[in-house]
């Protein structure tokens, strides 16, 4: 990786790398050990003591700017982490999986500084094993499964090698399915008073209205219609066949 | 300020914050002045005991033994204060020994107050005279020596002088003594003095100091590299800096450690040799500035340093815990221990054939050609040995720095594969 520069230590400049394991010298203060770090990816020291501090206020840590990391606890350490990751203001970040033990509050504090990198203009990678995480943030995301590359693109296009899902939920004869042949391997839950709810995958192409259309051209009951749109979720399962191992 | 002397600074500033630190920094002054002073300190606080002495002996020789138990010793105290002996005349050994007990145990005071704390009861035995020595306590044996050597003594002149040999002449021939001189064409005025001898003394004390240094060095440096690379920290500088400005900085952020603790050490002892013995701080100053001998230390002193530290690192980097480091360091231990072994032997023989091949050994090459100094090597040897640390550190760095990187980032323990694998993509 050269982002464009032959001298090794400007690319490590232009880089922020937070590994998953984390770590930092229990012994320092989040000032000193931000400023350290972005010290030594070519940020005066000065000026390093400065952006230290202002991104712990921005993370509501001012507080704890001058205590040692060992007496903080383990959300405060990580963002401390984080920050010293981006004190540098890297044109690319990578992050291994940066949500891990995270709490909500925390999770959704570290996806708007993500979203505020990226605003920034620069990259953000980042691994998860949370699809909710790449969906809401990625443009772009890599699906490694069993140490092997299943799919690179854009959100989007993963998310279209699964199908759409239709769900119907009335009171009518399974047996009135067989007027719907967009829906692919219904499966039938029945439910209180003798309604039931039908999930299927939707025939690629297929438009959930002509579905909708049909149920009522056919007189079926029909109480609930839902079309869902799949997920990075159902890509990946079905991107992988359902098979990818447990990291 | 660049990257190797920001690790460097950090590394030093994480060790001087440390309480060990300042316990190293006071703990051998502090040390050897207890040593220095805790003996006069005791003499100067203990009491005079209380001694009485029963002579039983037709040659009076409790008087001399008195004499040299009054006599004020080194501190301006006696060795013991000598009482009468408490119901005197005694008819025996036996008859003394019922007698005193009691004032021994504590049972009975002194006629003047205070108590008694040993007794020696000197009695004719055939030819000779025995000595018993009665104290308070069984540890209580201080008076042995001088009361033997003063009845030793007395034996002697009164056997001789039996002999006919008269007090005078006993005198004349005690006085004489042998004048003894050491010369050498290598002392600096024909006869061998301190002065002379003080190189071969200051290339052991500075391959004791490499010694120390290298184990304390090696030490702190291995818990740092293995401590950061647990925590994955080092991961986070891999990021930041490449592993020789790593490597040098942690390097030189202990030797910086080590080196104030030894500078701080070394102040004190020169200012204590200064205002105790000006002309022997002179004679020191003298031998460590002739010859370029500084130069020559501090060439052994740096390249064996950086020689040891290479590797202590290297080997930090393979480390998770400290069992591992621990049964990788212990075959270094045993390395390390064969130059202490042999570096006290240089100053009678510096230039002994198993000292001189012990020099080419890399490993042992830095201890034992400083203490080898006072030989004055031969430039070729110096330059040949030189040539050979640099050369290993040289390959120690070739080899250590794939290896650290690999050892860095590898978890789990030490694998020879990971390490080779990353030799092999050097030599490609």
């Amino acid at each position: 990786m050269t982002l464009g520069e032959t001298d090794v230590a400007r690319v490590r400049h232009r880089i922020g790398f937070l590994p998953e394991e984390r770590g930092l010298y229990r012994r320092m203060t989040p000032v000193r050990a931000i400023a350290f770090l972005a010290g030594l990816k070519g940020v005066p020291a000065r000026e390093a003591r400065r952006r230290a501090r202002s991104l712990l206020e921005a993370q509501g840590l001012s507080e704890a700017a001058d205590k040692q990391i060992r007496s903080l606890s383990k959300g405060m350490a990580q963002k401390v982490q984080l920050l010293s990751t981006l004190a540098h203001e890297p044109d690319m970040v990578m992050l291994d999986e940066p949500f891990s033990g995270l709490d909500p509050v925390n999770q959704q504090s570290l996806e708007m500084l993500i979203r505020g990198l990226a605003a920034r203009g620069a990259t953000v990678i980042f691994s998860t094993h949370v699809m909710q995480h790449a969906e809401r943030l990625c443009d772009q995301v890599v699906l490694v499964a069993g140490g092997r590359k299943v799919f690179d693109g854009p959100v989007a296009a993963a998310r279209a090698a699964a199908p759409r899902t239709l769900m119907l939920e009335g009171v009518f004869l399974p047996s009135a399915l067989d007027s719907l042949p967009e829906l692919e391997a219904p499966a039938i839950e029945h439910l209180d008073g003798g309604a039931i709810r039908v999930t299927g995958a939707l025939k690629p192409g297929a438009p959930a209205q002509e579905a909708l259309r049909r149920a009522f051209a056919q007189g079926l009951d029909i109480s609930r219609f839902e079309l869902r749109e799949p997920n990075l979720h159902d890509a990946f399962i079905v991107l992988t066949d359902g098979a990818a191992p447990a990291r | 300020m660049n990257r190797l002397l920001m690790i460097a600074w950090r590394e030093y500033l994480a060790y001087v914050r440390t309480p060990g630190f300042w316990l190293s920094l006071l703990l051998l002054p502090v040390g050897l002045s207890s040593i220095a002073l805790a003996p006069m300190a005791i003499a100067r606080s203990s009491p005079v005991p209380n001694v009485t002495i029963v002579d039983l002996t037709p040659q009076g020789l409790g008087h001399a033994v008195e004499r040299t138990l009054a006599a004020p010793g080194e501190n301006g105290k006696p060795m013991a204060r000598v009482v009468a002996p408490p119901g005197a005349p005694f008819a025996s050994r036996a008859d003394a020994t019922a007698r005193l007990t009691p004032y021994l145990r504590g049972a009975r005071e002194l006629p003047g107050g205070g108590r008694l704390d040993a007794v020696a009861i000197l009695a004719p035995t055939g030819d000779t005279v025995a000595v018993d020595f009665w104290s308070r306590d069984v540890t209580g044996r201080s008076f042995e020596g001088a009361v033997g050597d003063v009845v030793r003594e007395a034996l002697r002149r009164d056997r001789l002088e039996k002999q006919g040999v008269a007090p005078r002449v006993l005198n004349a021939i005690d006085s004489l003594q042998p004048q003894i001189s050491d010369f050498s064409p290598k002392a600096e005025r024909g006869r061998v003095a301190l002065k002379d001898r003080l190189p071969g003394l200051a290339g052991l004390a500075m391959g004791m100091l490499l010694w120390m240094v290298v184990l304390t060095g090696a030490g702190m440096l291995l818990t740092s590299v293995m401590e950061e690379k647990s925590s994955r920290i080092l991961e986070i500088l891999l990021s930041s800096a490449s592993v020789p400005e790593i490597m040098g900085g942690k390097i030189l952020g202990v030797a910086a450690v080590t080196g104030t603790i030894l500078a701080f050490w070394m102040t004190i002892g020169a200012c204590v040799l200064v205002s105790r013995s000006p002309a022997l701080a002179a004679d020191v100053g003298n031998v460590l500035l002739a010859h370029g001998r500084w130069a020559y230390f501090g060439f052994y002193f740096a390249g064996g340093y950086l020689m040891f530290a290479t590797l202590y690192v290297t080997i930090g980097a393979f480390c998770e815990t400290s069992r591992e480091a621990q049964t990788l360091l212990g075959p270094m231990m045993i390395v390390m221990s064969v130059p202490l072994l042999f570096m006290s032997q240089s100053l009678t023989a510096p230039d002994a054939p198993l000292l001189r091949a012990l020099s080419w050994i890399p490993l042992f090459t830095p201890f034992m050609m400083a203490a080898r100094a006072a030989s004055n090597p031969p430039l070729w040897e110096i330059a040949a040995t030189g040539a050979m640390i640099i050369g290993v550190t040289g390959l120690e760095l070739w080899v250590a720095i794939p290896a650290f990187r690999s050892g860095a980032l590898a978890t789990g323990r030490f694998d020879l594969r990971t390490f080779f694998s990353a030799l092999a993509r050097r030599s490609a």
